[in-house]
């Protein structure tokens, strides 16, 4: 547990967060979902959105990982451990936020017994525990350094982390109750601002391992990560353009529920989106000196991040702000009636979130202290006892 | 197959909410819920009108759960809380009900509400059907067109109390059911047809 002795001041914020986090978890369990801003007009808040941001981050990771075994990106193999244990940690994340959402989660085995097969929910699960199976297993693999069996793990890894993000938006994209939702385009976009933002994470996290010493990413393939992340941008931007593009252009429903994206309540989070995280960081990536300045390269993926954040509040609220059936009083919500949803995340649900962080950041920690091996130890040995220390970061997957 | 269902005259609806609040009565439904509103039709406010004076118009609009024919909420559900009965109704077993809220975000017509707490009561005292089952904190709750009155034969309270006979019940499925007559009849339409859920609940004028 290296990195925790070495940052103490940060492993005791963070077991702190993770206490009051746990306290307010109970305190929900107590009260119910009451005390969260959620109501019967906005039905769900910022777990839900928390759970779509983490499913997303998780891919980054696993896809770089798997992408380098299949695609035999040598590059990329020497970040696949840090880049694995990062999507395990948040898929764990994504799927505690799934559960604490529940309002009964003393019946949650109800899904076992007798699940729906026709319900997007139940099909997450089911995906959802296949990739964390994958992740753990790719993870093991990796540590014993057994080359076959990740090249054979991989296999199933990518199109695992393809299907779990189309899987969650189809949680949203196949209820045509929610025009701002019912898209053919839902899946794609999930899967784009999935790749963006799990990449931009890595970036992060790999820049910020570097800077602890535990990990050293050569700035070369920082530079081809960012690389790479220009593109996902680039994708990810033109998916939502082709969407927006649609929703406007009959100028029926579908332009209303534009005009709420792009003016209402939940505008401030869509050009954010648009603006800081896709134009303003494409336009730094996509210059190759640019992707050379690491500091520039993590202010981008930053912005990425954030930006797919807000993406996710506006995909999540905008359909919960009208009423098909529209007429006064409209539906009962936490305040009184109401005709137009309107939500804010209590102090409850945010100390559950920074605490849920929390307990992913120590996760993390652990993992990293227990399957990193230390830069400086890797480079004081000579290379061939290196390479008998730290397997992961070597073996070679052509046998694939 | 019985295929209950509702046909509510708009015409002769004076948005009363007594429908709403005998539903309520019935039920026990929670301060904070109604399994039935009376909603004013294109206002702001209950019992708006519409248009500029002298040329105004007011519709009332009577929404609880559509017992939708293709119900949106029962493929979302997980656990399969949410069924349709024998008799045609949409209705929900709470001891299967994990409160996801797939169905609320599913049901194009905001028919469910949620038990966001342990239930409260204005009264401090349950009311309404004994037969009715009582909802526990942290499940999804909606109209069950009276099913413990319907299963005895008798008809929803809402359409027992009506005050002006808005509401006609009967069986779809039977062509010679007087709600079937009026859905032929009368022209009857249905909610948000485009959404396909092919609702049991019709409106006429
Ligand atoms: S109205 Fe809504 S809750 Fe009722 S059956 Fe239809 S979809 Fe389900
Ligand atoms: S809240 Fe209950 S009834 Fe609704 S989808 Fe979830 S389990 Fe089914």
């Amino acid at each position: 547990m290296e990195l925790f002795k070495r940052n103490k001041v940060v492993t005791a914020v963070l077991a702190v967060l993770a206490c009051i986090g746990v306290g307010a978890w109970i305190y929900q369990l107590m009260g119910g979902l009451a005390v969260t801003g959620m109501s019967n007009g906005v039905s769900w808040g910022a777990y839900i959105t928390m759970f779509m941001f983490f499913v997303g981050l998780s891919a980054g990771g696993l896809i770089v990982a798997s992408s380098a075994s299949i695609f035999h990106i040598t590059a990329f193999k020497r970040v696949a451990m840090p880049a694995v244990i990062l999507s395990t940690v948040c898929i764990c994340l994504a799927g505690m936020f799934v559960l604490i959402d529940l309002g009964g989660i003393q019946r949650v085995w109800r899904i076992v017994t007798g699940p729906n097969p026709a319900s997007p929910l139940v099909w997450d699960i089911c995906v959802i525990t296949c990739y964390l199976v994958i992740n753990v297993l790719y993870l093991y693999f990796m540590r014993k350094g057994a080359k076959r069996a990740v090249a054979m793990v991989s296999r199933f890894a990518l199109p695992c982390a393809i299907l779990v993000h189309s899987v969650t938006a189809w949680i949203f994209g196949l209820q045509i109750a929610k025009e701002g939702w019912f898209t053919a385009i839902m899946a794609p976009i999930f899967v784009a601002s999935a790749m963006d933002s799990g990449l931009a994470l890595l970036l992060i996290v790999l820049v910020a391992l570097n800077a602890s010493g535990r990990f050293k990413t050569p700035k070369e393939l920082i530079a081809s990560l960012a690389g790479l992340l220009a593109t996902c941008i680039a994708v990810d931007g033109y998916f939502i353009f082709c969407e927006v593009l649609t929703m406007a252009y009959p100028g029926a429903a579908g332009a209303e529920t534009l005009a709420l994206m792009t003016a209402g309540p939940t505008a401030p989070f869509f050009w954010f989106e648009v603006v800081g995280g896709l134009l303003i960081p494409f336009c730094v990536l996509v210059f190759a000196k640019n992707r050379a300045k690491t500091g520039l390269v993590v202010g981008a993926s930053v912005l990425v991040v954030a930006g797919v954040l807000c993406k996710r509040v506006w995909l999540l609220f905008t359909s919960f702000i009208g009423q098909n059936v529209a007429g006064a009083p409209g539906v009962m919500s936490a305040d009184g009636w109401t005709m137009a949803g309107a939500y804010a995340p209590t102090l409850v649900e945010i100390a559950i979130i920074v605490g849920v962080v929390s307990v992913g950041a120590l996760g993390f920690m652990a993992l990293a202290s227990k399957l990193l091996v230390p830069a400086a130890e890797e480079e004081a040995v000579p290379a061939v006892a290196s390479r008998a220390s730290a397997p992961e970061l070597e073996f070679d997957l052509q046998v694939a | 197959m019985t295929k209950l269902g509702i046909a509510i005259d708009l015409e002769r609806c004076v948005g009363c909410h007594t429908c709403a609040n005998a539903c309520k009565m019935q039920n026990n439904v929670p301060t904070g819920m109604l399994w039935n509103r009376v909603l004013t039709e294109g206002c702001e406010c209950i019992d708006g009108a519409v248009g500029t004076y002298p040329n105004l118009t007011r519709t009332f609009l009577p929404l609880a759960c559509q017992h939708c024919e293709n119900p949106a909420c029962l493929r979302a559900c997980p656990t399969g809380a949410t069924y349709k009965d024998d008799m045609g109704r949409v209705e929900i077993d709470y001891d299967k009900c994990i409160g996801c809220r797939m169905c609320m975000a599913a049901c194009p017509y905001n028919a469910r509400s949620f038990n966001w707490e342990e239930p409260v009561r204005d009264v401090d005292f349950n009311y309404g059907d004994a037969a009715v089952p009582a909802r526990a904190k942290g499940v999804a709750e909606k109209c069950t067109l009276c099913k413990e009155r319907t299963d005895r034969g008798e008809e929803p309270m809402c359409v027992k109390c009506c005050p002006t006979q808005a509401r006609i019940f009967g069986d779809l499925d039977d062509p010679n059911s007087e709600v079937s007559r009026v859905v032929v009849n009368r022209g009857a339409h249905v909610l948000l047809e485009e959404q396909g859920t092919r609702p049991q609940v019709y409106y006429f004028d």
